[in-house]
């Protein structure tokens, strides 16, 4: 009778002790070494989104969605305010660089509904931002190549071909051509056109009173 | 019996369990780069920009130049004592033990490329896993008869006011339809005056 006592007795403590075993182990667990500034997706997955063409788009492509108002697309201006209020893109949002990891922004960059569009002056300050937005594994960023500067030279005043260069050539020049003025360029001899489209509409208007014709003797 | 068959199967269970955690735990592998700094801090480093640094700046012993252009192009024209670690390739074992060597010797790491926007990516990413000491050379490398030439460059400069351009541009197509009408009535002056043809005897 003791004896199975005592065996018992050794069972029901070994059941304790792998408890307590199983209970430092949990303990142990909460003092893995914590990697709180590890946040994100892991710098060889950055490094090989950052290869990725999908990174950029043109000013081109960009225009283009404007102007069929694709409602796709989210652009983000991250220059300072000031510089937002002068000028910007139509239908941007302003979120400066040093505001990009406030609260108020994720709504606008953690989404995949939009493809952002991120752009500034030219694109070093809105690579940094992608960058960033990238790290924490948001998707769908995009930045304008160039950026402003860029969208200044191609689509608001895009360069004339010269007489050697391609068909090619004078076919994008007419549809940047065609996009300055979408963005309220306006060009001398458009003007023209314009004016006289102007005056069709009258002459239709007119109505026409048959004057009544003098009876005319003869001769 | 039937408690001694209970413990029997608890204290199996107990024990799969801590083989599995303990298998757990030896084969938990460190990840081989880890960031140093968060997102947050990041960015408070970015917005104040003593990261870039000119070509003026650089004629100092306590400088690396690392080129991060690819090999062909490190091998047309480089800037003097400059190593060449390509940007795809900067996660690297052999790069990383570089980049470790330096920060431990207080060598500043100096990135260029053909121009500072090639170098963003490489330098945040060293920046985010801590290599700290490292900074942008500003410039923008262009070749004349296979010689590189290095200039400083500037960045995120307004090119343009657009707002001016566009109201200039309307203004000027306002103003130079006028001197076409002007011009118009002008070809109309000439006077062309008509002789009275006397009147022929009608019918």
């Amino acid at each position: 009778m003791s004896k199975s006592y005592q065996f018992k007795r050794f069972l029901t403590r070994r059941y304790q002790i792998l408890a307590a075993i199983l209970f430092l182990l949990a303990a142990g667990l909460l003092l893995l070494p914590k990697y709180e500034k590890h946040e994100g997706i892991s710098p060889e997955e950055l490094l090989s989104n950052s290869i990725s063409p999908e990174r950029y788009i043109t000013t081109d492509v960009l225009a283009d969605r404007i102007i069929n108002q694709d409602p796709s697309y989210l652009l983000i201006d991250i220059r300072p305010e000031e510089e937002f209020k002068e000028y910007t893109l139509p239908n941007a949002i302003n979120i400066p660089l040093k505001k990009i990891m406030d609260e108020e922004s994720i709504p606008y960059l953690n989404q995949t509904q939009y493809d952002v569009v991120l752009f500034s002056n030219d694109h070093f300050y809105a690579d940094q931002a992608w960058i960033m937005c990238n790290r924490l594994g948001y998707k769908n960023m995009h930045v304008l190549k160039g950026g402003l500067n860029n969208w200044f030279h191609t689509i608001i005043n895009p360069a004339k071909p010269g007489e050697d260069m391609p068909a090619t050539a004078f076919e994008l020049y007419s549809t940047r051509k065609a996009a300055s003025m979408f963005f309220g360029v306006a060009y001398p001899e458009e003007v023209k056109q314009i004016v006289v489209k102007k005056v069709i509409p009258k002459k239709v208007i007119t109505i026409k009173k048959k004057k009544k014709m003098p009876v005319e003797g003869g001769c | 019996m039937k408690e001694l068959e209970k413990t029997k199967r608890i204290s199996i269970a107990a024990v799969l369990t801590i083989l599995i955690i303990l298998i757990g735990l030896l084969s938990y592998k460190r990840p081989k780069h880890i960031y140093a700094l968060n997102t947050k801090s990041t960015l408070e480093n970015m917005t104040g920009a003593d990261y870039l640094i000119t070509l003026e700046q650089i004629n100092n012993p306590d400088l690396m130049l690392v080129d991060i252009r690819n090999q062909y192009d490190y091998d047309k024209g480089h800037l003097e004592n400059a190593v060449n670690i390509y940007a795809p390739e900067i996660l690297n074992d052999v790069h990383s033990e570089i980049f470790k060597e330096l920060k431990e010797n207080n060598k500043t790491i100096i990135l260029y490329g053909n121009n500072p926007h090639q170098v963003i990516v490489p330098y945040m990413l060293l920046f985010q896993l801590g290599y700290t000491n490292t900074k942008i050379l500003t410039i923008s490398v262009s070749y004349d008869q296979n010689k590189m030439i290095t200039q400083n460059a500037k960045l995120e400069n307004t090119d343009a006011d657009i707002n001016a351009f566009i109201e200039e541009s309307i203004k000027k197509a306002a103003a130079k339809p006028k001197p076409i009408i002007k011009s118009i009535p002008k070809k109309v002056i000439p006077i062309v005056k008509k002789k009275k043809i006397p009147v022929e005897g009608g019918c």
